[in-house]
């Protein structure tokens, strides 16, 4: 919490120095921000061209409106929800349902690889879980990656959902019981491993 | 789910999103069209909000300064107040009077656009030698306007000369002489139909912005040169009085008198 508040601080001055038209200062964001913008992006599209668009044009649409962003509030949830936003237009637009038609002659994003440093049954636990949490719906994946694979706090997602902290975990509760269900029905060898009976 | 469960599941998803293969960032900072939208709406925008605020600024200042009539006559050179428009620099070089007490200056100046200067001197003309002369009765049967009469002073009564003009709109000159001397004013009152009559007011010697009956008025102090203009028929006259200029519905009026504004304002505003 500390080193959030630090680091909002911190990016409140800079984002006073890109509105007054530091060039230098907004390059600064950009370059904190542009990973995990570019990863929730990647998450919530499964393209790494959708994600380039949605980074660049949510960059392009925080610039905009940077003079409203509230300095005293953390930069990320805020990027975030500018970039879920944009996400969730890519999703429904013409060109997604194009992008979806071309994967349908392309290998199965969700069995994607993970690195060769993740050994064996490890590896392969880590791609089932994967595509359980793919087969959950837009808004537990949303939640969960903001949680778990992005390590957002409660308060983050809760600014960057527009949610109060409250709505927040129980959200984020009925998201993995949901996930539960899902491994339960579909993915049998993960259900020893979320038993704790193998450890990755 | 038992709380147990749910931390396992908390954990695993934690590891496996550790080792998530992410696609290689690009670098975004180096993207042209996020730099460039830095450099189109960071310093611009500061600078033009900065614009705006003195563009608006300015705007409601010249709005302001316009609305006074006198500040808008040294800008456009001229006020329009219903038919009479006031020069407070003549329109073009006029001669010497040849009669008037107080010499007016020389008098030089930007041409009207509307006007071709020609050599022509000024015309001073007695209320005798007004054409046009009637009776009040008459009038009310040509104009096509109510004729208004002061009720204030209470002595002054109708008035002793009543003079109609038509050039394409009617001018009617009503006329109250000094008791002791029949050609020669003590208050006259110009009731002007919109037409094609133009009258020009040329360099009053003071003018001042005031009101009667809450609509804008002109007090200007003379002598001045009055000149009316209808196409090519321009006539010129010396006027010594003060005249108090305004308008209401549509009609133009002018008071001549050599009495003060305040006296003034209460006879314009005495009109019935």
């Amino acid at each position: 919490m500390g080193t959030a508040h630090q680091a909002s601080q911190d990016d409140g001055v800079t984002v006073r120095l890109a509105c007054q038209g530091d060039e230098l200062a907004w390059e600064a964001l950009v370059r904190a921000y542009q990973t995990p913008v570019f990863r929730l992006a990647y998450l919530l599209l499964g393209g790494a061209d959708e994600a380039e668009d949605v980074t660049q044009e949510t960059f392009i649409r925080a610039y905009r409106s940077l003079e409203r962003f509230d300095t005293t509030r953390p930069l990320r949830p805020w990027l975030f929800k500018i970039a879920s936003n944009l996400a969730s237009n890519q999703r429904r637009s013409i060109g997604r349902q194009l992008a979806a038609l071309r994967r349908l002659f392309q290998p199965e994003r969700s069995s994607i690889e993970f690195p060769v440093e993740v050994q064996g049954e490890q590896r392969q636990q880590a791609e089932e879980l994967w595509r359980a949490v793919r087969a959950l719906r837009v808004a537990d994946q949303q939640i969960i990656y903001l949680r778990y694979f992005l390590g957002l706090s409660v308060e983050e997602i809760a600014d960057a959902m527009g949610l109060i902290q409250g709505t927040v975990k129980s959200r984020l509760h009925r998201a993995l019981e949901r996930l539960r269900n899902v491994i339960d029905k579909d993915f049998p060898a993960l259900r020893d491993w979320n038993d704790g009976r193998t450890n990755v | 789910m038992d709380e147990r469960t749910f931390e396992i599941l908390e954990t695993r998803l934690r590891d496996t999103a550790r080792h998530f293969p992410y696609p290689a960032t690009p670098d975004f900072s180096r993207v042209e069209a996020i730099r460039r939208v830095a450099r189109r709406q960071g310093r611009p925008r500061v600078q033009w909000r900065i614009t705006w605020v003195a563009a608006s600024i300015l705007i409601i200042l010249l709005l302001a300064v316009m609305a006074t009539p006198t500040v808008r006559a040294a800008v456009l050179e001229f006020i329009q107040i219903g038919v009479v428009r006031i020069f407070q620099t003549a329109p073009t070089p006029l001669p010497e009077s040849p009669v008037t007490a107080t010499p007016l200056p020389a008098v030089t100046g930007t041409p009207s656009p509307t006007y071709t200067p020609r050599p022509i001197p000024v015309d001073v003309i007695s209320i005798l030698d007004l054409q046009g002369r009637t009776t009040l009765e008459e009038a009310r049967v040509k104009v096509g306007f109510p004729i208004r009469l002061p009720s204030y002073p209470s002595d002054l009564g109708s008035p002793d000369q009543v003079i109609l003009q038509d050039h394409d709109g009617s001018v009617l000159i009503l006329v109250w002489t000094l008791p002791d001397s029949q050609d020669k004013a003590r208050l006259s009152l110009h009731t002007i139909e919109p037409g094609s009559w133009t009258i020009e007011k040329v360099k009053p010697r003071f003018l001042q912005e005031t009101t009667v009956n809450g609509r804008t008025a002109i007090w200007a102090v003379g002598p001045y040169i009055v000149r009316l203009l209808n196409g090519d028929l321009d006539i010129r006259r010396l006027i010594e009085g003060n005249v108090l200029i305004w308008t209401e519905h549509g009609i133009t009026y002018r008071l001549e008198t050599d009495l003060p504004l305040a006296e003034a304002v209460r006879i314009a505003e005495s009109l019935k």
